[in-house]
């Protein structure tokens, strides 16, 4: 073996590993991401010079084609939001989000791997920070190489999407993900099994989409959707009104909270019983 | 493997002086689901090996996962180097080394990157370093730890719990999986660490492997430590179970005369016996008898427990004092 490979086969922080064991886990996730990106570019023009589809669509309620973010399939803007961002591409980020988060602490004590792990001089507060900066940076990797192909597709099928409004729902959806996923974290970090953090934080999941998409229809889950995370992150329609710091900021204050929340119980249980 | 001859030392001639490097006082830990451990009390200072000796379930591995702090106890103090396990947990494990009884790695890293990373932790030990304690146990490092065997996983724990240059070896089943050669050299790297003044905890189910590294041992059973001993005073007490049948009907006096047993029990052909110390007085009167069967053991733990501390202590040991140094090498 050469130098230069040997060199790049020595792995350093704990950071590092945790991005390096789940390279075909992202590599995986991002390939998806771009071909159902490319697909639903490639379906753009089809749709928008059908205009029994248009018809179609126009002949909905609006509380309905509120709920799927239908407004005016046939711009940019409008295409996207009904087709990828009210639910499938920030649900697909979510759920590698969801599986990633869960698995960082409570992956290791399930396998057995943790024991030897923290042996090492390292706090377990430094564990939780770096396992979770690496699923942050790792699921901000992937939404940044789906908005890469959604930006650089769009002209060529002669889409026109403000690249402004665009980056502003990725940053939302990319919050949003690393958000469950610290949620995840959280839940694993307390509870030591990876079942647990899954289905609570898919539940949690779904539930907001559920509070933000649904209020459009329901009345009385109106005074409930500022509770949702996802309303405050992809309710609001990015794609429409750009970036909204305030939502944005409760978003991160969201994650701050849920990364406290991680890394002291974490710290307080007794680990792999 | 080379051979390196190494100076022979006398167990139990090693003086440890200064503060314990291991404490514990008083500890309890139960699991829900039982187990545990209850009122353990233990110190072992600087320099020694203290032998961790009980059964599988009596929690050697709930101690060691105590000094680790990767579990908390219910009651009682620990302290490793004089300092909270707790607290100062950081600082506590950059002074030592470990090795899970039930070691499991990550099976997708190459030994080297399993090595390089955990050195990186410690802000440690160089690569050559590493590669050296890598050749002294011959592991390969460059293949996916998931395609080593059991016996190569086993040297990667062991290079990782040594590399570090620890002041305290905490070593659970340390040689399980490994090959008597392995298994070898590792025991004489431990007496050899010990020389320099590293001290090991070492956990095992075989009372051979403590006899042959430990200067104390402590025996752990059902969560209480039933004892703790030099082994040199335990060896001295050992006793040795012989079976005999000879052509002709025993006689139970002829055995019952001799210095050191401590159960006979004849019927007919043949003779079970316990005896304490050497076995030369047996032999003496044996060679009289026309023997076709002979087999002697070694109790295993579960014996000794009996034999020493579940008898009232009026066994017939009278003369073990002036027979156990004949009997040792």
């Amino acid at each position: 073996m050469d130098d230069r490979r040997r060199r790049f086969a020595e792995l350093h922080s704990i950071f590092e590993r945790e991005l390096h064991e789940h390279r075909r886990a992202l590599i995986g996730w991002g390939a998806g991401l771009v071909a159902y990106a490319a697909v639903m570019l490639a379906s753009f023009t089809a749709v928008r010079d059908n205009h029994e589809i248009s018809k179609l669509l126009g002949s909905y309620p609006k509380a309905f084609r509120d709920m799927f973010g239908i407004t005016d399939y046939a711009s940019g803007p409008g295409y996207l939001r009904a087709e990828i961002f009210s639910l499938v591409g920030p649900l697909l980020i979510i759920i590698l989000a969801v599986l990633w988060g869960s698995d960082v602490t409570a992956g290791e004590e399930e396998r057995g791997t943790l024991d030897i792990l923290m042996a090492n001089p390292v706090s377990r507060r430094r564990v939780v920070a770096e396992k979770w900066a690496a699923v942050a940076v790792g699921v901000t990797l992937v939404t940044a190489v789906f908005g890469l192909v959604i930006g650089l597709g769009a002209p060529v099928v002669g889409m026109r999407v403000p690249t402004a409004d665009l980056v502003a729902v990725l940053v939302a959806t990319d919050l949003i993900a690393i958000l469950f996923a610290t949620v995840a974290l959280a839940l694993a970090a307390a509870s030591g099994r990876r079942a647990i953090a899954r289905g609570v934080a898919a539940v949690l999941a779904v539930a907001s989409y559920l509070a933000s998409s649904l209020a459009e229809l329901v009345g009385w889950l109106r005074p409930v959707r500022p509770f949702s995370p996802w309303y405050h992150a992809l309710g609001i329609d990015p794609l429409t009104v750009g970036f909204a710091p305030w939502h944005l900021a409760l978003l991160v204050g969201l994650v701050a909270a849920f990364a406290v929340l991680a890394a002291v119980s974490f710290e307080r249980r007794d680990l792999a019983v | 493997m080379r051979a390196r001859p190494r100076p022979a030392v006398a167990a139990g001639a090693r003086r440890t002086v200064g503060p314990p490097v291991v404490e514990m006082e008083k500890v309890s830990k139960r699991y829900r689901g039982g187990g545990g451990i209850e009122d353990v009390t233990l110190e072992v200072g600087p320099g020694e090996v203290f032998g961790f000796l009980g059964p599988n379930g009596a929690g050697k591995t709930t101690t060691i996962r105590l000094l680790l702090d990767l579990i908390r106890p219910d009651r009682g103090t620990i302290r490793l180097f004089g300092l909270d396990p707790r607290r100062d947990g950081v600082a506590v494990r950059r002074r030592l080394g470990y090795l899970p009884g039930d070691l499991v790695l990550y099976d997708r890293l190459s030994a080297r990157e399993l090595l390089s990373h955990f050195a990186h932790l410690r802000k440690g030990p160089s690569w050559e370093a590493i590669a050296s304690l890598c050749e002294r146990f011959d592991l390969e490092v460059d293949r996916p730890i998931r395609s080593l065997s059991k016996g190569n996983r086993q040297k990667v724990g062991l290079v990782q719990a040594l590399m570090g240059m620890p002041e305290l070896l905490l070593l659970d089943e340390p040689t399980s999986g490994l090959d008597p050669i392995v298994q070898h050299e590792l025991h004489s790297s431990l007496r050899q660490l010990a020389l320099e003044g590293t001290t090991v905890f070492l956990s095992s189910h075989v009372l051979s492997e403590v006899e042959q590294v430990a200067d104390r041992v402590g025996m752990i059973r059902a969560g209480r430590v039933a004892a703790v001993e030099r082994v040199d005073e335990l060896r001295s007490r050992s006793v040795h179970l012989v079976d005999v049948r000879t052509a002709a009907p025993i006689d139970p006096a002829a055995f019952s005369a001799l210095p050191g047993v401590a159960r006979l029990d004849v019927v007919d052909h043949s003779a079970h016996l316990e005896i304490a110390g050497s076995l030369g007085p047996l032999i003496g009167e044996l060679a009289g008898m026309e023997v076709t069967e002979l087999s002697v053991r070694e109790p295993d733990l579960e014996e000794i427990f009996l034999s020493f501390y579940a008898r009232p202590r009026a066994a017939p040991t009278g003369s073990r004092r002036e027979e156990h140094d004949r009997g040792r090498p």
